[in-house]
């Protein structure tokens, strides 16, 4: 497997040869007097892998539920895959929302289903007159390529975190997004675990040439998976930058995060 | 008070996408923004009256997910048929033991099948069948949708493409308006054994008299509103279960809140449900 990598060069290639598939301008979001985003400007290209980093309470989760629809920002500008999403209409906007997969930092597995039933799930919600047979043979390639083929008939609950988190990546691949939204995707997992997931987030980019973003504490998985780092700070964007310039950044809060 | 005060009183500011059209502020929001216990109530219940309009928004609207309502259906009422059968079973048997030295005082025990059978139909089997419902139908989904709701299930599934307002809240209401009534009845028939069983503890009748007696007592005038309160009895419970779990508190601390307080309001609820169904039934002089 070809990594990426993360070095400088590669995320200056992404960027200038790349299109934007998400692009915000100016997006702010409030719950009350918390004002969450503040003034949001952000990109992600086309192929690339942008981790986002940020305190805890600073806005990175609420800004891929943004993206994804579980949250409706309340001003600004916000693009995905070349369409301004206020302009577009509830059905435009699914559509939309098939091509973006999202990893939560839960897993959110349907515990009442068995593995192969919550990979069926959003193939049968989204994907009309699919077959048994192309049903059967996506949910075995998605599972496949998480390494998990042994599972396919047992229930969530008897998955291991590790196997959870792979479990509910295989559910968002079996739609083949353009985009993926990564919560948290190594938090309370081991570092063998924890490594994995990162070696599979490189896979999937690889294998779907998706464009990531990856809300992460965890810096090894930053350094291991990114393209592009951008810090988040009070709701804004303070720095980006490949890993190797944030590490070396004059700023000592920002370096702090490398430490 | 309209949603957008209850929004701004509550604090809480546009939700989550899939609770867009019912824009109903959590228990929590509800602590903070009522100034009193009547704020509280009157809150609530605005909620949960934004919650029925949206309930039967969304169950017009295609697509009709029938496959998910039969699954509930089954799973609510065919898994609650021993648990109600023997509960009305249980109730006729000891409603006639209790209520045969009283008959017989007043030298009425042949009367004892008709009085046993019309309060069974008219108001004892409806009732303790709703409130078992309540308990344990009621609390599940409470539970179960809260759950689901803490481990993100629900914003998975509309990530998934799906409407989980209509996949998970319409079906389970719509299965416990449809399944209660059945359960209600078979709850009544089984209350019958159990009186005739009742009966021939301490006498010896046939089962044709005993069922003949019964039949020559029941008239439409006793079944119909009792089957009818029945639906509503449902429909409460189902849509009472569902509004405390798909708004419940996060963390498993809102888990135990939601499956609690949905036994409780819906309890309430199938009471006050009954009283203005008697009120209605005596106006129409059923």
């Amino acid at each position: 497997m070809t990594v990426p990598g993360n070095t400088r060069a590669h995320a200056h290639r992404i960027k200038n040869n790349g299109t934007a598939v998400v692009e915000m301008e100016h997006l702010k979001k409030s719950f009350g007097n918390n004002h969450v985003l503040r003034d949001m400007n952000l990109s992600i290209y086309k192929g690339e892998n942008l981790v986002v980093l940020g305190k805890s309470g600073t806005g990175k989760s609420v800004l891929i539920k943004c993206i994804v629809g579980l949250v409706d920002p309340d001003e600004g500008k916000l693009v995905i895959l070349g369409q301004d999403i206020a302009e577009l209409k509830e059905k435009e906007l699914v559509e939309i929302r098939k091509k973006i997969g999202f990893l939560f930092q839960s897993s959110a597995l349907f515990d009442s289903m068995t593995v192969r039933e919550n990979l069926e799930f959003p193939l049968r919600r989204q994907v009309h007159g699919v077959t048994k047979e192309e049903m059967d043979s996506r949910v075995k390639e998605a599972l496949q390529n998480v390494g998990l083929s042994e599972a396919i008939d047992i229930m969530p609950s008897e998955l291991s975190g590790g196997m959870r988190k792979r479990l509910g990546l295989a559910r968002t691949l079996i739609l083949k997004p353009e985009i993926m939204l990564y919560d948290e995707p190594t938090t309370g997992l081991d570092p063998i675990t924890s490594k994995e997931i990162s070696s599979l987030i490189l896979k999937v980019q690889k294998i779907y040439n998706t464009s990531s973003i990856i809300i992460t504490h965890d810096i090894e998985c930053a350094k291991r998976t990114a393209n592009r780092i951008v810090i988040i700070k009070d709701g804004i964007c303070v720095a980006e930058g490949s890993y190797t310039d944030l590490e070396k950044s004059k700023d000592a809060w920002i370096r702090s995060f490398f430490e | 008070m309209n949603n957008l005060m209850i929004m701004e009183k509550t604090n809480l500011q546009r939700p989550q996408n899939h609770k867009q059209g019912a824009e109903i502020p959590s228990e929590k929001d509800l602590e903070i923004a009522a100034d009193s216990v009547f704020d509280k109530f009157f809150l609530e219940v605005t909620a949960l009256t934004i919650f029925t309009l949206r309930f039967f928004k969304e169950i017009l609207k295609p697509p009709y997910e029938f496959n998910e309502l039969m699954k509930q259906s089954f799973l609510i009422g065919y898994r609650s048929l021993s648990l109600i059968g023997i509960t009305g079973f249980i109730i006729g048997l000891v409603l006639t033991i209790q209520s045969r030295p009283i008959m017989v005082k007043f030298g009425a025990v042949s009367m004892l099948p008709a009085m046993v059978a019309v309060s069974i139909v008219r108001e004892i089997g409806p009732v303790i069948t709703a409130l078992i419902f309540a308990g344990k139908v009621g609390s599940g989904i409470g539970a179960e949708l809260a759950s689901m709701n803490v481990t993100e299930q629900i914003d998975a599934m509309q990530v998934s493409g799906t409407n989980p307002f209509k996949y998970l809240v319409v079906t389970r209401v719509l299965a416990a308006t449809l399944m209660l009534p059945l359960l209600a009845v078979f709850a009544d028939v089984l209350g019958l054994f159990g009186s005739f069983a009742g009966v021939n503890l301490k006498g010896d009748v046939s089962s044709y008299l005993y069922f003949s007696q019964v039949i020559q007592s029941l008239e439409f005038k006793d079944l119909f509103p009792a089957v009818i309160k029945t639906f509503f009895f449902g429909f409460a419970v189902g849509l009472i279960g569902c509004y405390k779990g798909y708004y419940s508190n996060s963390g498993t601390e809102g888990v135990g809140k939601a499956a609690n307080s949905a036994v409780v309001f819906a309890s309430l609820m199938v009471f006050i449900i009954d009283m203005i169904a008697v009120q209605i039934t005596s106006l129409l002089q059923y």
